[in-house]
């Protein structure tokens, strides 16, 4: 199946893996710190926002490197379209496309309502697919794994919901 | 120095999870409807890859720098099961997690800059209200927070 970006056909999942545990390791072994994407959200908000949870030392002090992190991450993203096809703005997302069929107004509002429940769940959960499904269960941590099973299974849930009993 | 070896690993993650689906609306789709098996490929060789990984550089305990070597572990809490059910519907409905969030705003899909606005609230709401949730999700202390990841 090509991918939405540019209908590009995706590397393979054993490269890919590989490098995922590359940078991993590589941002432990260089500046021992755990990957994870999340936290980075709440370091964006301490820019912003005055409350105690985000003066907390864990936040200021790990500002240094998950902004810049997380800039490499779209700039991952801006590199990648670039160098494969060329970038352009779209709203082309898939099946929901072809199943729902939404325009833009109604995508920006159904995004803002999923990345609320991202932005909240992944703080209460301590961690997201990176912090937990990938640092925590490489490090046999046993709230990663019941972090990872019960993502796992919401979505697993939510899309079967959506997509074989609504539409 | 070291900014800059953040923002290129940040790339080179970015860069893979543009390429293999990982930030691909389909793909995510097709993992939750079991119908695709890259995504559990990705993330099983990235934590097959990883673990072992790990267990040495621990086991070795210097960084690059010649510095101690210390993962702390996360605490454990009731927000591992509802943050993660509730991570998991937001998961599924953008079909983004936090990495392709900034990856597909990178990539140049308009709506994913309201997935960022929406998840940037979310983390905001939740850091507002840590000490009301504090007792009922038996999170830990407020300095220490649910864990970092």
């Amino acid at each position: 199946m090509p991918l939405i970006l540019n209908g590009l056909e995706p590397i393979p999942w054993w490269l890919a893996g590989a490098g995922i545990a590359f940078v991993t390791l590589a941002l432990l072994w260089v500046s021992s710190n755990r990957l994870g994407v999340s936290t980075g959200f709440e370091n964006v908000c301490s820019l912003v926002v005055r409350a105690p949870y985000f003066g907390r030392d864990a936040i200021r002090g790990s500002n240094g490197w998950r902004l810049p992190l997380l800039g490499g991450l779209v700039l991952g993203g801006f590199l990648s379209a670039v160098l494969g096809g060329g970038w352009e703005p779209t709203w082309a997302l898939g099946m929901f496309d072809t199943a729902i069929g939404w325009g833009p107004a109604g995508k920006v509002a159904w995004m803002f309502v999923g990345g609320l429940l991202i932005g909240f769940g992944t703080r209460l959960a301590g961690g997201c697919t990176s912090g937990h499904g990938i640092f925590g269960l490489s490090n046999l941590e046993l709230p990663s794994l019941v972090s990872t099973v019960s993502f796992m299974a919401a979505g697993a849930v939510t899309t079967n919901l959506i997509y074989r009993v609504i539409v | 120095m070291m900014t800059l070896f953040y923002v290129v690993l940040g790339t080179l993650f970015g860069f893979i999870l543009s390429r293999s689906g990982a930030a691909d609306y389909n793909y995510i789709q097709g993992m939750f409807l079991f119908e695709e098996f890259q995504l559990y490929g990705i993330i099983g060789t990235a934590v097959a890859l990883a673990a072992p990984g790990l267990w040495l550089l621990k086991r070795y305990g210097k960084t690059l720098t010649g510095k101690p070597l210390v993962v702390e572990r996360k605490a454990g809490h009731r927000g591992n099961v509802y943050g993660g059910i509730l991570f998991g519907i937001g998961w599924s409905i953008t079909g983004m997690c936090p990495g392709p969030v900034l990856v597909n705003v990178g990539e140049g899909k308009l709506y994913a800059l309201a997935a960022l606005a929406g998840v940037l609230v979310g983390a905001a709401l939740f850091g507002c209200s840590y000490r009301v949730l504090t007792r009922p999700f038996r999170l830990p202390p407020l300095a220490v927070g649910t864990g970092e990841g």
